[in-house]
């Protein structure tokens, strides 16, 4: 296994998020994580990264055989961990390209990044503007994998790479991800699938109630809960033992 | 001529200023060492407040080192285009430079203003001629070479009608020196559809105390960014330059970039007052405080026209508890067809920020330091390419010192 939560219990604010979260993903492995709004598939991916709101109250995560769990938020992305967040902060006078170059420093210069720019279509100029700011949904989910893709790492987290994208730019993206994740491992979390038309996970996982409740075969998963939506998993756990 | 009243003068000598702490003149002499040698440490400290002294021959440069004008040169493309000498010549050279001289800043409003009307030495008379547009900067610089000096200094900038130009003046003092007191007046007139950026960098040090005196004219159509950058460690300056927008449909944008450290006391602002129609003013601060700085920072626009588009805005990041710093904005409309707006926020750096970038990889100085240099970002500034390279230089230089 390159990625492992074992018995993760986490709180935010007093809140209790993540209840039990295990979670297993191998080497080249693409793994999708499906739940409804505020079930916490965010708050598990804050709670890998190490944001300070997130406090691990019991178990651990394991990367690459290393216990993370209580790593400075860097050590953890410096091993090979990258997250393209949901909602990044706009950043007033960062430049996109300023931070490309450090990211590219620190991991010594990605010789890909410029087929990364035509493959995600970023027109030039978003590069000199600041962070986020005035960004569209499309522009930010683009230049979040680009700056993931900078750091050229073996296990990617992709909190909701689809949400707020429109048609042209969800293919842009599906298919710019179907070969930036060829050999990498990847946790893929999506509300409504729509990025699953681009890729071929290897397994998916459903989060209600900050647990994953269950893991099966992406297409049928996904299958099912298009019909039935995410009520049917919340009855169909309530008949568990 | 403007008539200047010897009793008056003599009364304001004793009169504080408005705002910011008192500093004794009389602690200060007008004797200089007469350095009129361009050595290399005045050559490199000259490079960061921007001017580059090294590249005098290639750029329209004027240089004054205490009272001393040590260079002054125009390129011969440009000497259709401009007039540049030292303020006294100018008022020797045209009778019509009396009927402007401390036309803008009254020589009664303090014992600064004061002061230089009394004891007035130096400065420059800068003149973009009608229609001419020029691409490549003007630079100047006020060097304090001696020790206890004060620095009396008389500016008067010109832009004729239709002009365009880009003026960049660097005011610092050789870093060997423990004190000083620099009082720069500067009118500056920036006539019909003319188009002034004018960009100040000072650099001072612990034992320095600076009040600039500023007062601005714009007509119809004209543009001016008067930019202001101060970095490092000040015993104490206290600016509120003085606009006055005479004419219709102008722009005005005062940009304050403060990098604010040690003891420093500053007190820094502007006024800006709106006679005509459609201008739009704004008066945007960015600032940066730490160690034990006391900043405060007045904004006010006072509008009396219609369709006048006024803005505010003061961003403060504190580095440290023991700082202090202050916003006050003042709206005042006398139109109800002017729409007046402000905001003001100081904090420190924000946590989802700076766990942004670390979740890029970054360690938290490496984050917190472009979290910093974001903040004192200059493209507001609207400055042509090569100064902008050359401020953000500038800035980087400054900020690895501190």
């Amino acid at each position: 296994m390159i990625f492992t939560v074992k018995g993760v219990n986490a709180v935010v604010d007093g809140r209790h998020v993540l209840r039990d979260v295990n979670l297993e993903i191998g080497e080249r492995e693409i793994h999708v994580l499906f739940g409804p709004n505020g079930s916490g598939k965010s708050s598990l991916v804050m709670t890998i990264i190490g944001h300070p709101s997130y406090k691990i109250i019991s178990g651990k995560i394991f990367f690459k055989g290393i216990d993370i769990t209580d790593k400075p938020i860097e050590e953890r992305i410096n091993l090979g961990i990258g997250v393209a967040f949901q909602n990044p902060p706009k950043i007033h006078g960062v430049r996109l390209k300023e931070l490309l170059n450090v990211i590219a420093n620190n991991k010594a210069k990605n010789p890909k990044m410029v087929e990364y720019l035509e493959k995600l279509k970023i027109p030039n100029d978003i590069l000199s503007r600041s962070l986020n700011v005035g960004f569209s949904g499309g522009e930010i989910k683009k230049t979040e994998i680009l700056q993931v893709l900078a750091a050229d790492p073996e296990f990617i987290i992709l909190d909701e790479p689809d949400s707020g994208v429109d048609v042209e730019n969800l293919e842009i993206i599906g298919r710019a991800l179907s070969e930036a994740l060829i050999n990498k491992s990847a946790l893929i979390i999506t509300h409504h699938g729509h990025i699953l038309k681009y890729l071929k996970p290897t397994k998916s996982h459903v989060m209600i109630n900050g647990t994953i409740v269950c893991e099966g075969d992406p297409e049928q998963m996904f299958e099912q809960i298009m019909k039935k939506g995410y009520g049917w998993c919340e009855r169909c756990i309530s008949f568990r033992p | 001529m403007m008539f200047l009243d010897k009793e008056e003068i003599e009364k304001a000598l004793n009169k504080p200023a408005a705002y910011g702490p008192d500093v004794d003149i009389s602690q200060y002499g007008m004797e200089s060492f007469g350095q009129s040698n361009l050595d290399e440490t005045i050559v490199r400290e000259s490079y960061n407040v921007g001017v580059d002294l090294s590249r005098r021959d290639q750029l329209n440069t004027y240089l004054q080192i205490d009272h001393d004008v040590v260079f002054k040169t125009i390129q011969k493309k440009f000497e259709e285009d401009i007039e540049l000498m030292s303020l006294t010549e100018a008022l020797e050279k045209y009778e019509w430079v009396r009927d402007i001289y401390w036309k803008l800043k009254s020589p009664y409003e303090d014992k600064y203003t004061a002061f230089v009307a009394k004891n007035e030495k130096s400065g420059y008379f800068l003149r973009i001629l009608e229609g001419r547009k020029i691409h490549l900067p003007i630079q100047a610089c006020f060097f304090m070479y001696s020790p206890s000096l004060v620095q009396s200094i008389h500016n008067i900038i010109v832009a004729e009608e239709g002009s365009e130009a880009n003026v960049i003046t660097g005011c610092t003092n050789y870093s060997k020196i423990a004190n000083g007191l620099h009082i720069g007046v500067t009118e500056i007139y920036v006539k019909n559809n003319a188009k002034l950026n004018y960009t100040m960098i000072h650099r001072w040090g612990r034992g320095l105390h600076v009040r600039p005196r500023t007062g601005i004219i714009l007509e119809n159509g004209a543009k001016l960014l008067y930019n202001y950058v101060v970095i490092g460690e000040v015993g104490s300056l206290q600016s509120y330059p003085h606009a006055i927008v005479e004419g219709k449909n102008a722009r005005l944008s005062m940009n304050n970039i403060l990098y604010v450290v040690g003891e420093s006391n500053m007190d820094l602002g502007g006024e800006v007052n709106v006679k005509d129609a459609g201008s739009g003013i704004e008066l945007v601060t960015n600032a940066v405080a730490s160690g034990r700085t006391k900043l405060m920072n007045r904004g006010a626009i006072i509008s009396e026209a219609p369709k006048v588009k006024g803005h505010i805005s003061c961003r403060a990041l504190m580095l440290s508890n023991e700082a202090e710093v202050s916003a006050i904005p003042v709206l005042v409309s006398r139109n109800m067809e002017s729409e007046l707006t402000h905001e003001a926020a100081i904090g420190k750096i924000a946590e989802e920020q700076l766990f942004y970038l670390r979740a890029r990889g970054l360690r938290r100085e490496e984050a917190e330091s472009i979290l910093i240099r974001g903040f004192l970002d200059i493209s507001m500034m609207e400055l042509p390419k090569h100064i902008e390279k050359t401020v953000e230089k500038v800035i980087e230089l400054a900020m690895k010192g501190f």
